[in-house]
């Protein structure tokens, strides 16, 4: 089984299991349906996989997460170096995705906020609204409408304005 | 006329009232209404009577799907049965830490043993085509240089005209005969 999520990173509230006070002699639905979901899906599941790591177990291999050296950025390079130009356009290629899935991380810590909090989230998750309002904004106006063809030329044009507005305001 | 009408409404009559064939008992004798007789339930021993049902043909349609089963199984069930080995036994590889010093070789950083294999025998590494990518850059970039030197050198030279592109080659004054040049009017 893929290893369950990092408690730390999303707590769930404690939970508070009542105690048990039965007055009705009726048979306890959810004590039934999750026997049932129990011996029906948990179990078999959980067998077969325990078998097949039976099988797998010894020979392991890894697998790694590439590490890329940081090169010299597209206002670093000299005129009419290209081949600088190709360096840097790759690496705000690769910084750009990264960012794409920063933002990914941040929305879910957000949903995953809403949905334990549940009608009252806007008071109890704060935090993790202001987080996400600031990661938005900030990627919006550095990655916000470059579009499908983006490159990191465009990225610092984009800037170039946005520096420009600032001045004109100042 | 009237006695033949007459005589088949007798004949009629008397042929219902026939005592071998009881069809109507009591109430309906002297009206025209025959009583329906009762169905029997008829078993048969086999499916029912044969019947030949007159329909549109199917064959194509069952050949069709038929050797579509076929074309897509024949592939099908051994990639199926393929995957599900290695997925079996083999499994996908675990995320762990670059070790110090080690370089991992590029179909190390992909998890499933399929994709591993793939990287392995057929693509060239990652690190490969970027440094072939940065080659051809350069060298369109070495190429773009010297026809931009080019078309310099020619409009210098073609402005100051010291250089050897814009200057035609004249015969050497020494080989020009001048003998006949002395005597004009030969």
């Amino acid at each position: 089984m893929p290893k369950d999520h990092d408690k730390d990173v999303y707590p769930e509230p404690p939970s508070r299991t009542p105690v048990e006070d039965r007055q009705s002699s009726l048979p306890n639905p959810a004590l039934i349906l999750s026997k049932l979901f129990y011996y029906s899906v948990d179990l078999p599941v959980t067998t077969f996989r325990d078998i097949v790591e039976g099988i797998q177990s010894g020979k392991k291999s890894h697998y790694y997460h590439q590490k890329f050296r940081r090169v010299p950025e597209l206002t670093q390079c000299q005129e009419g170096d290209y081949v600088c130009y190709y360096e840097a356009e790759m690496q705000w290629r690769r910084d750009y995705k990264v960012d794409q899935e920063i933002v990914k991380v941040i929305q879910e810590r957000l949903r995953a906020c809403q949905q334990r909090e549940g009608p009252s989230y806007s008071q109890n998750c704060y935090k993790e609204l202001q987080q996400f309002e600031q990661v938005s904004k900030a990627f919006q106006s550095r990655y916000g409408d470059l579009g499908a063809y983006a490159s990191a030329r465009k990225c610092l044009m984009k800037q170039k304005e946005r520096m420009m507005a600032e001045q004109q305001q100042a | 006329m009237v006695g033949m009408s007459l005589l088949r409404t007798a004949a009629a009559f008397t042929a219902r009232l026939n005592p071998l064939k009881r069809t109507c008992q009591s109430s309906n004798l002297l009206s025209r209404t025959v009583a329906r007789s009762e169905q029997v339930v008829v078993r048969y021993g086999s499916h029912g009577k044969r019947m030949f049902i007159i329909k549109p043909t199917d064959f194509y349609d069952r050949r069709f799907l038929h050797l579509l089963k076929y074309y897509i199984l024949l592939a099908g069930i051994p990639v199926a049965a393929l995957v599900t080995f290695v997925n079996i036994f083999i499994g996908e590889s675990e995320l762990a830490e670059i070790p110090e010093g080690y370089e991992p070789e590029h179909w190390e950083y992909y998890k499933h043993p399929i994709t591993r294999w793939i990287a392995r025998t057929f693509y060239d590494s990652p690190v490969k085509d970027y440094e072939k990518m940065m080659a051809l850059i350069q060298m369109e970039a070495e190429k773009a240089e010297m026809r931009q030197l080019q078309l310099e050198v020619r409009r210098h030279m073609r402005e100051k005209g010291d250089g050897p592109w814009f200057q035609i080659q004249t015969l050497d004054k020494n080989l020009i005969d001048h003998s006949p040049k002395s005597s004009p009017d030969n």
